[in-house]
């Protein structure tokens, strides 16, 4: 470690051929909207600059973030970024056990003070000092507090970090609480999701780890490029919305013909994602597409709005511009592709217009 | 004879947080203490829901195995309900279900159990260097083959479930989404990509070779794949004398299809296989940190003891069997299903047999998938109707991979009354019960090596993991 490593070094290390590497950083580029232009600048700040650490914990969660990362994601993008933060901790995937873990993580944060990436899966509960979640003796609150000490940022995976998902669903049993209430001092990124899609996290983290800085984020910090759309902008059954076509029951005649799940509680209309445009599982599908609702995983309390099979009631949601124009404006700035990405918008706003005199014609119906 | 304590844990590649106490003399484990320190109170937040929600929150429980519990949820609603899912719809949901329980086996094969044999304590056996190849973590080749394959299969659930971990597709009176005749095409080209990799990598011959062995004797015979370098290593450890856990089996049958379910359901005892009765089941909370009496589901409660009273030791509540422990998961399911190679396992009940039993439910669910994935008729209903009564009683049994899951949910007012859940390793890894009894786990542990001034006997660990524990399941 006399030399400065660089994540190109790492690649080369983990048997990555040069193909690959050059295959991975233009997926990359397109996974971050970015043109192919920008290929070649991902390669040269891969190639040059020294591999930023990743440190990877785990709270209160099932494990879902992990599993969708390892499993859905591009094999070749997986891979490499795999390879990259596997070396540094990660409490799931790491070959060591118990006091050796333990060590290494330790060794990590010291070797790396300042310069790491802290990503944290799931959340700490505070009931009773925090005694529902314990890692190696002592409460998870406190290896989350002294691993964020260190770090340059924080990467909040999920609904868990980001919000506190299920197991903040009422009455939050063991007080589980966002890690941004008990990280105040560094900047968090949130990749809300139940899990967050694949793409989406390797993305995220390929944008950090290559530029060294956070991605444009928007009011509730999550990465615009990701998060700038509602699920319901992007759907293709979008069309059976705006025509008033809806399933009214499951595996009706509508369903068959995939009329829009409004009727059956999609909350597509009101969460904002990529599944309609990413898609899942290496872009083969998304609930919506399985004949299923949205449930608005990536919202703030989702748990909590009333049943997942009731139908969104919150019409106000529905083209509220102002905030869909400053989506518009920091997708803008952050991928360069200004006059497209504004016109999408501009699109999608005599879309809103047309979407809510439908709606309330439907309501009175 | 000194008589030490050691607390051995966190366990990595253990699906959630696990932490034993240990209490050894004479170079071997006198008795073992399972605590389960990650506490969500799920059943908590279920009560007063729409039941119908049980079908989204449920599945959250576990990253994992997020089908096995969505699978659950439906079963006992539509239990409720009094209906049942339309003969396609089951079948969807079979082959979800049949994905991700393949998909768990593999993994838990080639990611969690096999990278401990890498470790430096094995240099200079015969297979070393094999193993290192293959399995080291996050590097082996093998390893590597599985975590692409994996991702191809799990394309089945993209397509039938919409997306994978948290699939909502499975209701309690099927699926909702019909595959039309190009799904289905897709569907099989998966499940046949995944046979290649199987029948070249993981067996190194036809997973129908690997199905068909009878007898315990067959497996020496066994040389090609992971399968074959798992076998030697068994061998030459002894894997076969260790972790025998209480050697009773239970199973609730897996994959319930219209013509019934695929394994049978029942309690192995004694070398014979007896009906289950699941009104015998009842979880103790003598060693728990809970409160209340000790009771079956339906009237179990979830209250956890804010003072952690010093004498119980785990958040995970002891489920019995008419006061008895019992052992689930592949070995189980196998033993109970009278499959030869499985029953003649039974007495052996350890490490090696908990592998071997995995090894051979992946290559059944294999061949069940490439059957039912023929027989989905895209002209067939996936769902029925089905309405929620305002007051009533629902079970739902089924079997995950890692072994048998249970819900049982009161709906009254149309609202969840109550909801408790019953994970397979909430049965393995149980703590003691109100007659003292050791969960299997505890069970397997005792009689353990352990090296002299070792911080982490090597041969826990192989005994924890040949178990695929999923600790966030555990106690939920």
């Amino acid at each position: 470690m006399s030399q400065i490593e660089t994540f190109y070094d790492v690649m080369r290390k983990q048997g990555i051929t040069r193909r690959s590497f050059m295959k991975y950083c233009s997926l990359t580029a397109s996974a971050l909207g970015l043109g192919p232009a920008f290929v070649p600048k991902i390669a040269h700040a891969m190639e040059t600059k020294q591999r930023t650490p990743v440190i990877w914990v785990n709270g209160l969660e099932c494990t879902c973030c992990s599993e969708s990362f390892i499993r859905g994601a591009h094999p070749l993008a997986k891979d490499v970024v795999l390879s990259m933060i596997s070396l540094d901790y990660s409490h799931v995937l790491m070959a060591a056990a118990g006091h050796a873990a333990e060590a290494a993580f330790e060794e990590a944060i010291a070797e790396h003070k300042g310069n790491y990436i802290l990503a944290v899966e799931g959340n700490p509960p505070l009931n009773e000092d925090g005694m529902f979640c314990i890692n190696a003796g002592k409460p998870f609150v406190e290896q989350l507090r002294h691993a964020a000490e260190g770090a340059k940022a924080v990467i909040a995976w999920g609904a868990c970090a980001s919000y506190g998902c299920v197991q903040a669903a009422k009455p939050n049993p063991t007080q589980a609480t966002p890690i941004h209430k008990v990280i105040t001092d560094k900047p968090i990124i949130r990749i809300p999701g139940c899990p967050p899609i694949a793409e989406v996290m390797t993305g995220v983290i390929t944008y950090m780890l290559t530029f060294d800085r956070l991605p444009e984020l928007d009011r509730q910090g999550r990465p615009a490029m990701f998060y700038g759309q509602r699920i319901h902008d992007k759907c293709y059954r979008r069309p059976h919305f705006d025509a008033g076509q809806f399933v009214e029951q499951w595996d009706d005649e509508y369903a068959r013909k995939g009329y829009c799940l409004y009727k059956v509680g999609c909350k597509g209309p009101t969460t904002y994602n990529a599944c309609s445009t990413v898609r899942w599982n290496e872009g083969t599908s998304f609930p919506i597409q399985s004949g299923h609702g949205c449930i608005g995983c990536s919202e703030d309390g989702f748990w909590d709005q009333g049943s997942f099979y009731n139908r969104v009631t919150d019409i106000t949601q529905f083209g509220v511009e102002a905030n869909a124009d400053q989506v518009g404006m920091a997708a803008a700035g952050v991928v360069g592709g200004g006059v497209a990405i504004h016109a999408a918008v501009s699109a999608l706003k005599s879309a809103q217009k047309k979407t809510q005199t439908q709606v309330s014609e439907n309501e009175e119906a | 004879m000194t008589k030490t304590e050691l607390l051995v844990g966190p366990f990595n590649r253990v699906e959630g947080d696990l932490e034993v106490r240990l209490e050894i003399a004479d170079g071997a484990v006198q008795a073992a203490y399972a605590n389960s320190p990650l506490f969500r109170g799920f059943e908590i937040m279920l009560q007063g829901r729409d039941p119908r929600d049980a079908l989204t929150l449920t599945p959250r429980i576990c990253g994992i195995c997020s089908i096995s519990q969505s699978a659950a949820a439906a079963a006992a609603l539509a239990d409720a309900a009094g209906v049942k899912p339309t003969e396609q719809g089951a079948l969807a949901a079979a082959v979800l279900h049949g994905v991700e329980n393949l998909a768990d086996h593999t993994t838990h094969f080639a990611l969690f159990f096999m990278p401990d044999f890498a470790r430096a304590a094995y240099e200079g056996r015969g297979w070393h260097a094999e193993v290192r190849e293959r399995f080291l973590a996050t590097k082996g080749s093998s390893a590597r083959a599985l975590v692409e394959a994996r991702a191809r299969l799990m394309h089945i659930t993209g397509t039938l479930g919409g997306k994978w971990p948290h699939t909502l597709a499975i209701q309690p009176a099927g699926v909702t989404k019909a595959p039309d005749a190009r799904d289905r095409v897709r569907i099989m080209s998966a499940v046949r990509g995944f046979r290649r990799f199987l029948d070249s990598d993981f067996f190194g011959a036809p997973v129908e070779e690997f199905a068909a062995l009878k007898a315990p004797s067959d497996l020496a015979a066994w040389n090609t794949g992971s399968a074959g370098l798992f076998l030697r290593i068994a061998e030459d450890l002894n894997l076969d004398a260790v972790g025998q856990g209480p050697r009773r089996y239970l199973s609730y049958g897996a994959y319930p299809l219209a013509s019934g379910r695929t394994t049978k359901a029942g309690i192995w005892r004694d070398g014979e296989v007896r009906p289950l009765d699941p009104a015998a089941i009842a979880e103790h909370l003598s060693s728990v940190w809970m409160l209340g009496e000790k009771a079956h589901p339906f009237d179990g409660m979830t209250l956890p003891d804010e003072d952690m009273d010093p004498s119980s030791y785990s958040w995970c509540k002891a489920p019995r069997l008419s006061g008895e422990s019992a052992e689930v998961g592949a070995l189980a399911r196998g033993v109970v299903d009278g499959v030869p190679l499985l029953a003649a396992l039974a007495e052996e009940g350890g490490v090696r047999a908990r592998i071997v039993g995995r090894l051979h439910e992946i290559a059944r669910t294999q061949l069940w998938l490439e059957e039912w994935a023929q027989a989905l008729d895209p002209e067939a209903r996936f769902m029925g109707d089905f309405e929620l009564p305002s007051r009533g009683d629902g079970t739902g049994l089924v079997e995950a991979a890692r072994g048998s899951l249970g819900h049982w949910v009161r709906i009254e007012g149309g609202r969840i009354a109550n909801y408790q859940i019953i994970a397979p390793t909430t049965w393995n890894f149980s703590p003691r019960d109100e007659n003292s009894q050791p969960g299997p786990l505890e069970a397997a542990l005792a009689g353990a090596p352990v090296e002299d001034g070792a911080t982490e006997p090597i041969m826990v660990q192989h005994i924890v993991r040949s178990f695929d524990p999923c600790m966030v399941c555990t106690v939920h």
